[in-house]
């Protein structure tokens, strides 16, 4: 290929001359060429990140208690996250140099309806914080655990309806899967009748409230979103803890984590 | 004894076809990349099933260190003339205006200093000391000197970095993250500001084991300001549904 003959002549006695053959060596070349290659391959980033898009409430103080957005008790469950903490003391507990999570969740009003009391016997009595943990699918049986598990029979009548539509798209119901166009088609099909479902009003859903302890890492705050996500939750807000919560929380870890 | 008798056979590989191969690749790497910019802080972002993918233009990093530090950077699209360098420019005029409203003490920065802002991939010195910082850049070495104030590893106990952010609910004047987080709503490229005002133009990075008091007080001021929308940014998780 790098190669270019030259035949003059072609045997014409006198004026014969010599072949000659040129050859081009490449080897250089590729070496250059691969050298510039690996360059470009490490300072270049393939993966682009991924964005959450949140919407948080207004920083301002209603003054108005009817303008308040009101959960009604039985719709709502306040997720709270923390750190797991070294037994018998406050202390952020880390493992290979990473925050633990740690959830607690509760029904409705903390302590439940009669509040929560203000001895430590009567607030020993009415927490009604539970504990669960960060989990995916059972990798066997496919069925949720930990904290998922809890929010998914809380959202049992969204999800089924959210299940009914992904087995309609899956078997073409929204338009077929053959071609690229047709997925896409079908895709945005899906995803308007999905959320559609999600913010239907006549089923029942509940609404999250995700509080944080000070010492809860970013990375668990962005879990606890996936799930929302997950698990097809329309209303969930991110929310400050109040001094009922924190007395919860110590409570719950000064009777459990001794 | 008969010999036997080797061809002699030319070992020359001809490398042509290898170099149009390499050649292609380095075509498409060099067209594909986008290269890493140099960040004071390495974080790794926390992993989300989410599939929004981040914006490539017109949208404010604001990054954040496990210790609780921000840096900040802007990307504009430069369809309109909005070079990054021009509404840096811009930019810095813009939050010096908003500083000297409430303080006594009036910042203002010559010509080469804005220039040398200008160049600033991310930024992140309280502004007092964002003058002595942008002289750094004239000087010989200029370069390492900033960016080693920037990752604070220049040993100086009088240079900080990190623009500030702590702020008590009952002050009035707004702290020096806020004042440029509304410099950059104010900037004259339409597209920026209005991916700021739906959320997509404002993306928090910061590192998992951050704690949530450091998150929650940039939330904090952000809300404040009425931004109350804005996107973390996250790694791939693979899907689960």
């Amino acid at each position: 290929m790098a190669e270019v003959q030259q035949n003059g002549g072609g045997g014409k006695g006198k004026n014969h001359q010599k072949k000659m053959q040129i050859r081009v060596d490449f080897t250089p070349m590729v070496d250059m060429n691969m050298l510039l290659i690996t360059f470009f391959m490490l300072c270049t980033t393939m993966i682009k990140s991924q964005t959450l898009s949140i919407a948080l409430p207004s920083n301002e103080k209603v003054d108005n208690v009817e303008n308040m957005s009101q959960a009604s008790a039985d719709d709502a469950v306040t997720i709270i996250l923390d750190a797991k903490r070294k037994t018998g003391s406050f202390d952020v507990d880390t493992v290979n140099g990473k925050v633990v999570p740690v959830v607690y969740y509760y029904f409705g009003k903390p302590g439940g309806d009669a509040g929560i009391g203000s001895n430590p016997e009567q607030i020993a009595a009415n927490n009604n914080l539970q504990e669960s943990e960060f989990l995916t699918n059972d990798e066997k049986s496919g069925k949720a655990r930990g904290i998922r598990e809890i929010i998914q029979q809380r959202n049992k009548e969204v999800l089924t309806e959210v299940n009914k539509l992904k087995e309609k798209y899956a078997s073409g119901g929204f338009g077929s899967l053959e071609t690229a166009d047709g997925r896409e088609k079908a895709q945005a099909a899906y995803d308007e009748a999905a959320s559609k479902v999600r913010k239907d009003e006549n089923l029942k859903k509940p609404v999250i409230i995700i509080k944080s302890t000070p010492q809860a890492s970013y990375g668990s705050l962005v879990q606890v979103l996936d799930e929302m996500q997950i698990n097809s939750i329309s209303k969930y807000q991110i929310d400050n803890m109040t001094k009922v919560d924190s007395v919860m929380v110590i409570d719950y870890q000064n009777r459990h984590h001794k | 004894m008969g010999r036997v008798k080797i061809a002699k056979k030319s070992t020359f590989i001809d490398m042509t076809a290898m170099s149009d191969v390499t050649v292609l690749l380095l075509t498409f790497f060099m067209l594909t990349s986008t290269f890493l910019s140099k960040e004071p802080t390495q974080v790794i972002t926390p992993p989300s099933v989410s599939p929004e993918k981040v914006q490539e233009t017109n949208y404010v990093q604001v990054l954040v260190s496990p210790e609780g530090k921000v840096w900040l950077s802007m990307n504009n699209d430069t369809s309109k003339n909005w070079s990054n360098e021009k509404m840096r420019m811009a930019l810095l005029d813009k939050v010096s205006e908003i500083y000297n409203e409430s303080h006594k003490n009036k910042i203002s920065f010559t010509p080469e200093q804005k220039y040398a802002f200008s160049k600033l991939g991310t930024f992140g010195v309280p502004l007092t000391q964002m003058g002595e910082f942008l002289n750094l850049a004239s000087q010989q070495e200029g370069q390492t000197a900033m960016d080693k104030w920037l990752d604070g590893s220049d040993g100086n106990p009088s240079h900080t970095t990190g623009i500030p952010v702590n702020w008590n609910q009952n002050d009035q004047t707004p702290n020096e993250f806020q004042m440029w987080m509304k410099a950059m709503r104010q900037t004259d490229n339409d597209n920026l500001a209005s991916a700021i005002k739906d959320g997509s133009g404002v993306a928090i990075k910061a590192d998992q084991n951050t704690s949530f008091e450091i998150i929650h007080m940039i939330m904090d001021n952000l809300q404040t300001i009425h931004m109350n929308k804005f996107t973390l940014l996250t790694a791939l998780k693979g899907a689960e549904e």
